[in-house]
């Protein structure tokens, strides 16, 4: 293999959780970090069955005046905040929330939907602190699922249903507060927020535990992957099953999608992250995390190399991925090897802020790191074709009569 | 137009500062070069040997593309100040919009350019 140059990222700070007098017991692991969709927090569990909210902006404020000191431009600490309208009397405030049990994931809802939220021009920002709302879900380890209240950190809501550890909490990002939760017991659950979370439907065909579960951006199709090998798409108007995603050897246990939702990306214990066409089931990409590639027989036991996490960044052109040889990688989807490398052990998950200009990772003892992420002015042609591939799949797209070279690149092919 | 060129600085000679595209039907936008070389394609035609006529004036002629949809010829030059702006900058980057009725046309727009 050629040699490539290792880019070591630059870290922008880290969240230390606070010393326990039995550091070895099991319950301090940090299973999941969450940002708020329009940046204002940041969650992570902590251990121990808490759970910590931060306003993010004050939180990277004080990474850069005690951290790095490369930040020249005062400009990059306006951020989007919520309170722009000079509501200072609203300020955010940071909540540390007892749950009662081991936290195992979290989700944040918000009744604005996410193309809103995730504003093009900063100081548009309309969002109006404390009227519009802002939930955080966190799914537990005896199968409850505790919906709590962001600005103010009280419970609203407990949903019971579930028989065991609910492993993985999303909302569909097009503001409805509907909620996905997906559980050991090898099915997922819709509930509707807005009708005091009543449970509408059970998603049944998992024959084992379900480990996580993503949304597309347009809220049409759901993913959900879990142990042995499956990955599955659900269409959520019907609440049926698409397809089933054959590729990996071991358990897949993280799964996320594109922007533009024309890509999937999805984790497994087999050392992989497999970038998927999901319109079609096609394998567009594989990053591999071992060199040569596993046998699929060692592929499908324990090989040291498990990813736990990958993560699609808000550009659409990076994912990065966490595995268990200590280290974070940052891939461009149009090379095959990482762009960007940081050290981190026992790294758990990981997530993109808001804007996408920072990478999370949660560790084993309750820890969050975070780090810039590669940013680069993308293409004029990536940016056009991320916004024809937001409303047209890849079958239309084949249909489109322009010339064969653009259709590769349009099907994310090249 | 000779008022105009004699204040802002001309198209002419190695040392302009603005160059002019030129459309199939006629159309004339005057960029500022710096920015328009954000595209490989103009800058090869600026710079490339002798085969490209127009190098004298600094004045790049595209006979393929027509002008009739203003909107695209708007997004690529607010495209190329973007770009100029942000590379290689430490501000944040923030998210260029192409409304997706023009992307496809933009897209191969920015096909053609390279950029």
């Amino acid at each position: 293999m050629a040699a490539f140059p290792l880019i070591r990222s630059r870290t922008i700070g880290e969240l230390l959780a606070p010393a326990a007098p039995f550091d070895k017991k099991c319950g301090r692991e940090n299973w999941t970090v969450a940002f708020a969709p329009d940046g204002s927090y940041f969650a992570w569990s902590q251990g121990h069955r808490t759970v910590k909210l931060v306003p993010w902006s004050q939180c990277l404020q004080n990474f850069l005046l005690h951290g790095t000191k490369n930040v020249t431009n005062s400009s990059s600490l306006r951020l989007p905040r919520q309170n722009s309208d000079g509501g200072q009397k609203n300020k955010p405030r940071e909540h540390i929330i007892d749950c009662g049990d081991i936290v195992w994931s979290l989700a944040f809802g918000s009744s604005v939907p996410e193309k809103q939220s995730r504003c093009v021009n900063i100081e548009w920002h309309r969002f109006r602190f404390g009227q519009d709302q802002l939930l955080l879900a966190t799914g537990l380890n005896n199968g409850r699922i505790k919906i709590w209240d962001v600005y103010t950190g009280k419970l609203l809501l407990n949903l019971v249903d579930h028989t065991e550890v609910v492993r993985d909490l999303t909302f569909a990002p097009d503001g409805s507060l509907i909620l996905v939760s997906a559980s050991r017991d090898k099915t997922l659950r819709v509930w509707d927020l807005k009708d005091d979370g009543n449970m509408m439907k059970v998603l049944r065909g998992h024959q084992n535990w379900v480990y996580s579960c993503a949304f597309s951006p347009d809220s049409s199709i759901l993913c959900s992957v879990g142990a042995s090998k499956a990955v599955f798409l659900w269409n959520m108007d019907k609440y049926t099953m698409i397809r089933k995603l054959e590729g990996h050897h071991h358990d897949v246990v993280a799964c996320d999608f594109s922007p533009d939702g024309a890509l999937l990306a999805t984790a497994s214990y087999d050392t992989r992250v497999y970038i998927w066409d999901p319109h079609n089931g096609d394998i567009l990409m594989e990053f591999g995390h071992l060199f040569p590639p596993p046998t699929p027989i060692f592929a499908g036991g324990a090989n040291d190399r498990w990813v736990r996490s990958v993560s699609f960044s808000h550009d659409g052109l990076h994912v990065a991925s966490l595995a268990d040889d200590k280290m974070v990688r940052f891939w461009r989807i149009d090379e095959d090897y990482p762009v960007q490398v940081a050290p981190l052990s026992n790294g758990l998950c990981c997530a993109f802020s808001t804007d996408g200009s920072v990478l999370a990772a949660g560790t084993h003892d309750g820890s969050v790191y975070f780090w810039a992420t590669p940013r680069q002015v993308p293409s004029l042609q990536h940016l056009c074709r991320m916004s024809v591939r937001r409303v047209m799949p890849t079958q239309e797209v084949q249909e489109l009569p322009i010339p064969s070279k653009l259709l590769e690149f349009l099907s994310y092919r090249i | 137009m000779d008022g105009e060129k004699k204040t802002y600085g001309g198209c002419e000679g190695p040392d302009a500062l603005y160059v002019k595209l030129i459309l199939s039907d006629g159309h004339e936008f005057i960029v500022k070069k710096e920015r328009a070389l954000t595209s490989g394609t103009i800058k090869a035609m600026l710079s490339g040997p002798g085969q490209f006529a127009e190098k004298e004036a600094d004045e790049v002629h595209f006979r393929e593309i027509p002008s009739h949809v203003p909107s695209k010829v708007y997004a690529l030059c607010m495209y190329f100040m973007y770009k100029v702006r942000y590379t290689n900058s430490s501000t944040e980057i923030p998210e260029f919009p192409v409304a997706p009725e023009i992307a496809l046309e933009l897209l191969m727009a920015a096909n053609f350019l390279d950029c």
